[in-house]
């Protein structure tokens, strides 16, 4: 690879870019003509959407209310906090002869009930406020009562001084007995704004009014009104005077426009650029020219990326222009100055993920019709990533940042409200996963490039009746990896489509029963389902054959020598991604008293290994490995296996887990160690979690009772609130023991059995691969 | 200069199994010589031609490019040949001398080499006047005579043209055969496919018939006239395609087989002669006795 073809294509490329009417369109000129024009319409229509009035029936009133509640007819002004409040809210007193006008039947003219329901039905008020009968005499009794019970008080205190009553004589002042005042009553509806926003409004002024009644008692009582108010809670704005005033608003609307427009502006100039070329078909005239694949997609990449940024910074530029001269007047919009800056590093990395991963994507489409299609789930799939740490307040720690796009957006927010001190120390985290990101997203990109069955892809129309006809009558003896794709898939859609059923199972009714039923549904009927469909050989297909002894046998050592690492991975992971304590509820309740250990067994450990083994390493890893490596093989069915898991924090776990089992699978070329594994591995999840529950109580008297069995279990690790965890050491010594093991297994050079691979034996089938070794961490995996 | 041995492309059928695109090719074409490729559409002409360009991988077989072998030295092999098919189009958005150029500079040749040489061909190729047209404004013999130049544009010992006149008018055809034969005889090796026989007649030194992913016969336009006693080009060439369609077709209807040859992915079912088939079993096929000793795959791992 040499730079200078790269720079002799992104040069190429940028020129052909500024040329396309379309790209400047989308990269230039919408952003600059765009805020304006929104900014405008909106003024437009801010004319017509102006605040409207919120229109309030009251019900049982009389006007002449102390201290007063009505002005000229309508509510007194200086119970609103606004002035413009007050303007807007209309008043209608309702009398019953009314009632023909509001359309209520005459024999429903005197129930207030009704009355509201009627007017809010017909939408001609917003809200109904209804006072009780006699509300207006009863608040004065109430005041004479109070204003008696002070007297009484006063007179008792002098009367009894120095005999020592005072304790008694305070409390009978504060037992005030008066008939229950009824309250008042705000009819509205929720489901309507005006209505919502009308009821708020009476709410402010009843509580205000309220507050006037009982400073008025107090008076009357001859005590200050300040008495029942003795101090007012004064509030001032830090960020105002730091200059980060608007910092909670900006931190939140700039991460996400800056992801939003670096994305966009990747995808349509990637688009052109890849999918473009190949419609036009120069891109057959580029490839046989000397320029490396490599070359090609760097090339293009940098121009890809100049692109997105230039995308995002007009749109910045534009909308903060716009924004300013329009509302820079309100304090709250404008920027704080910082924010600005923080935009620039984050830009690039930004930029560099979204535009390796549409280029990649473009590589992919055959024209650029097919491309432009790819840009909306693309925007879907990336927006949650975005969204939900603004939108769910998300909190930037290790596990945040170690998401892609989240940790990022989560880093700048924290930049842009001034707490730069406590983000700096996340900066790596995040650096490392969006670095990770770019470099995966390059390959990826280059890949495609590669491919020829990409670059050439065929062009005839697809019909899925022949499609389908030929898998099912024509089928091969194992499935092929479109099908294995197509099973994970469906046991993901299955697995989705019970969640919500199960979730609502209760759990007395019979947890084993749930753990069978969700197996059999879940992970069994599918596969059979797909195996019967679609392959010929179900043997094969499974990995039915019979073991080494040292395939048999290392599997099982290694179940057991795996544990401690599984156990370590599961206690990080719950502690960079805690449970959702409601949840975690839940999963405790479930390990909780369940009954005969067989059951158990048999339920949670030997069931989940058969059905899931046969899924995952029998048909979608099978399938799999008919189109792809070695290692793509294992580690895409690890990741079917890790999201057949709904929990976020068992799907990390299971995936590493799908590795090992996913590498036992290959190298025994069967299915049977992979179920022994499977099998004794949950069991000992499973076992060392219901000890932990029983034996962290009672650890002293277990110790007395059984001394061999608790001194070797006190020599593997200890009991805590996490469960057992084993010393580090330990870990580390079964670590290493199992890496032995596995190479131990691997040993003899069996990998390529005689009909193995169906048609095609690949290249790569004779480096299986060593990462897979090295992946030894393994999850906990409950059903 | 170019030499195969066995060549063979199989792709996967999206309705399962294999499609034999090259099925075991042999030839070999010397410097100062335009060898011919001459088959119906969907013989695999353009899948041959691809491979020596080294955009598509072999399936088997070995390929010689100019002492390069395609799968192994591409990078070497892409220096020293000059690829130009009904593919490999022009940019719309740059100009004749920047398309040149911009091929010429990945060549690896700096301006101060390469602007003698590009006035020196556009001078040949009578381009002055479209020096500073976009390729969106030319007409199809304009795009041609730029491919022509950018083939050119490193001087390289080996040139490959898929169907070059495929859509041009007579006289521009004319003066590209012209040109061609002007290239040869500047010692310049030349495959050449094509699925017009006078063209053969014409230019071609020596002349392989290809159907179905195999050569039927191979000779120069003399040696296949006494060898099929036919003076007729054309004749010899329409019988022996029928004759290799209709055994085919026994076959697959015999055995259900597969379709064996199917050239140019892009080109649609439409285009192809012969009837597409449900494949069946590919090594049921009739060649598989040809196909099995040399097959070493080279899929994969993309």
């Amino acid at each position: 690879m040499t730079g200078r073809n790269v720079r002799i294509i992104f040069e190429r490329e940028i020129r052909d870019q500024l040329r396309d009417r379309r790209t400047l369109m989308m990269v230039a000129v919408l952003p600059v003509l765009l805020y304006p024009l929104m900014g405008l319409s909106f003024f437009q229509i801010s004319q017509v959407m102006g605040p409207k009035p919120s229109r309030i029936l009251v019900l049982g009133a009389e006007e002449r209310i102390e201290p007063p509640l009505f002005e000229e007819g309508r509510f007194a002004s200086h119970l609103f906090r606004t002035p413009e409040d007050a303007q807007r809210c209309q008043v209608a007193f309702y009398t019953p002869n009314q009632a023909a006008e509001l359309g209520i039947p005459a024999e429903k003219a005197g129930d207030d009930l009704a009355v509201a329901d009627a007017v809010l039905q017909s939408r001609r008020f917003d809200a109904v406020l209804r006072f009780p009968p006699h509300f207006v005499q009863r608040l004065a009794i109430f005041r004479e009562e109070v204003e008696r019970a002070i007297r009484r008080w006063r007179e008792e205190r002098s009367a009894g001084q120095g005999d020592g009553a005072e304790e008694s004589s305070r409390g009978g002042a504060l037992a005030l007995i008066v008939p229950e005042i009824p309250n008042p009553q705000v009819f509205y509806s929720t489901a309507n704004e005006r209505s919502s926003e009308a009821a708020r409004l009476l709410n402010e002024i009843l509580t205000q009014w309220r507050e006037q009644v009982g400073e008025a008692n107090l008076s009357a009582g001859g005590l200050p009104p300040q008495a029942a108010k003795p101090f007012r809670v004064q509030e001032s704005d830090v960020a105002a005077e730091s200059g980060f005033r608007g910092a909670a608003l900006w931190s939140k609307i700039l991460p996400v426009l800056l992801v939003v427009w670096a994305l966009t502006g990747a995808f349509y100039p990637a688009v052109d650029l890849c999918a473009g070329e190949k419609e036009r078909g120069t891109l057959e005239t580029l490839l046989s020219s000397p320029a490396e694949r490599v070359e090609v997609v760097l090339g293009k990449l940098g121009a890809v990326m100049i692109f997105s940024m230039a995308t995002a910074v007009l749109n910045m530029v534009s909308m903060g222009l716009t924004g300013w001269l329009a509302l820079g007047h309100l304090p709250m919009f404008a920027p704080p100055p910082w924010s600005v800056l923080w935009l620039i590093p984050a830009l690039v990395p930004t930029s560099a993920v979204f535009s390796s991963l549409a280029l990649g994507i473009a590589a992919f489409a055959r024209s650029t019709k097919e491309g432009q299609y790819y840009l909306l789930p693309l925007l879907f799939l990336t927006l949650p990533l975005v969204g939900l740490p603004v939108a769910r307040g998300l909190e930037l720690t290790l596990g945040t940042s170690l998401l892609p796009v989240t940790g990022l957006v989560l880093l700048l927010k924290a930049l842009i409200e001034g707490e730069a001190a406590q983000a700096w120390p996340f900066a790596f985290p995040v650096a490392a996963v969006t670095l990770g990101g770019c470099y995966y997203a390059i390959r990826w990109a280059v890949l495609q490039f590669n491919n020829e069955q990409v670059l050439f892809r065929d062009a005839d129309r697809f019909d899925l009746r022949a499609w389908l006809r030929h898998l099912v009558s024509e089928r091969r003896e194992v499935p092929t990896p479109a099908l294995a794709v197509v099973c994970g898939l469906l046991i993901l859609l299955v697995r989705f489509a019970l969640t919500n059923a199960f979730s609502r199972w209760p759990i007395q009714a019979g947890l084993i029963r749930l753990a069978v039923i969700t197996q059999l549904a879940v992970i069994a009927a599918p596969v059979l389902l797909m195996t019967f469909l679609f392959a010929r050989s179900m043997a094969r297909t499974w990995r039915l054959r019979t073991p080494s002894w040292r395939g048999m046998s290392g599997a099982i050592l290694l179940a057991f020598l795996l544990q401690p690492a599984a156990t370590l991975l599961q206690q990080t992971v719950t502690r960079l991604y805690p449970l959702d304590p409601a949840l975690r509820e839940y999963l405790l309740g479930m390990t909780g008293d369940l009954g005969n250990p067989w059951l158990i067994f048999l339920a949670f450990a030997l069931l989940p290994a058969l059905c899931e083994e046969t899924a995952f390493r029998g048909f979608v890893l099978t399938g799999l490995r008919q189109g792809v490596s070695a290692r793509n093989a294992v580690i895409f069915s690890a990741i079917f296996f890790g999201l057949s898991h709904t929990i976020l924090q068992q799907s990390i776990t299971a995936f590493a887990a799908g590795l090992v089992l996913g590498t036992i699978a290959l190298v025994t070329e069967s299915l049977w160690p992979c179920i022994a594994f499977h099998a004794i591995h949950n069991a000992l999840t499973l076992g060392t979690g219901m000890l932990a529950s029983v034996l962290t109580q009672d650890w002293g008297r277990y110790e007395t009772l059984r001394p061999g069995v608790a001194a070797a279990v006190g020599r593997l690790g200890q009991f805590s609130e996490d469960g057992f965890s084993y010393y580090p050491a330990v870990t580390a010594l079964s670590l290493v023991l199992a890496v032995w093991v596995l190479l131990w297994m691997y040993a003899p050079p069996r990998l390529r059995a005689p009909g193995d691979s169906d048609t095609q034996p690949t290249l790569e089938d004779d480096e299986l691969d060593e990462d897979a070794l090295d992946e030894d961490e393994l999850g906990r995996d409950r059903a | 200069m170019v030499k195969t041995k066995k060549l063979t492309k199989y792709y996967d059928d999206p309705r399962g199994g294999l499609v034999r695109a090259v099925d075991g090719i042999d030839f070999e074409a010397r410097p100062g010589e335009i060898f011919g490729l001459l088959g119906p559409n969907g013989a695999g002409k353009t899948t041959a031609l691809r491979i020596l360009s080294t955009l598509l991988r072999p399936s088997g077989g070995r390929a010689i490019v100019a002492g390069f072998d395609c799968l192994r030295q591409p990078a070497q092999v892409r220096r020293n040949i000059g690829f130009m098919s009904v593919n490999t189009a022009v940019y719309d958005r740059m100009t004749a001398w920047e398309m040149v150029e911009y091929f010429g500079l990945l060549y690896g040749w700096t301006p101060e080499q390469l602007h003698p040489r590009m006035e020196y061909l556009f001078d040949r190729l009578k381009m002055n006047e479209i020096r500073d047209v976009p390729g969106g404004r030319m007409s199809t013999g304009m795009k041609q005579k730029v491919s022509i130049a950018r083939a050119l544009v490193h001087d390289p010992p080996v040139l490959i043209f898929d169907e070059p006149t495929s859509g041009l008018d007579v006289l521009v055809a004319r003066n590209l055969l012209q040109t061609i034969r002007e290239l040869r005889d500047q010692g310049k090796c030349i495959i050449f496919s094509t699925h017009i026989m006078r063209e053969v007649e014409k230019l071609c030194d020596r002349v392989a018939i290809l159907c179905r992913g195999r050569i039927l016969t191979e000779g120069t336009p003399d040696e296949l006239r006494t060898r099929f006693g036919e003076q007729d080009l054309e004749e010899i060439f329409f019988r022996l395609i029928t004759e290799a369609e209709s055994i085919a077709k026994g076959h697959d209807a015999r055995l259900g087989g597969t379709a064996m040859g199917q050239d140019d992915p892009k080109a649609g079912p439409a285009s192809s002669p012969q009837p597409r088939r449900e494949g069946k079993d590919v090594e049921g096929g009739p060649s598989s006795q040809a196909v099995a000793p040399w097959v070493t795959d080279q899929r994969g791992g993309s």
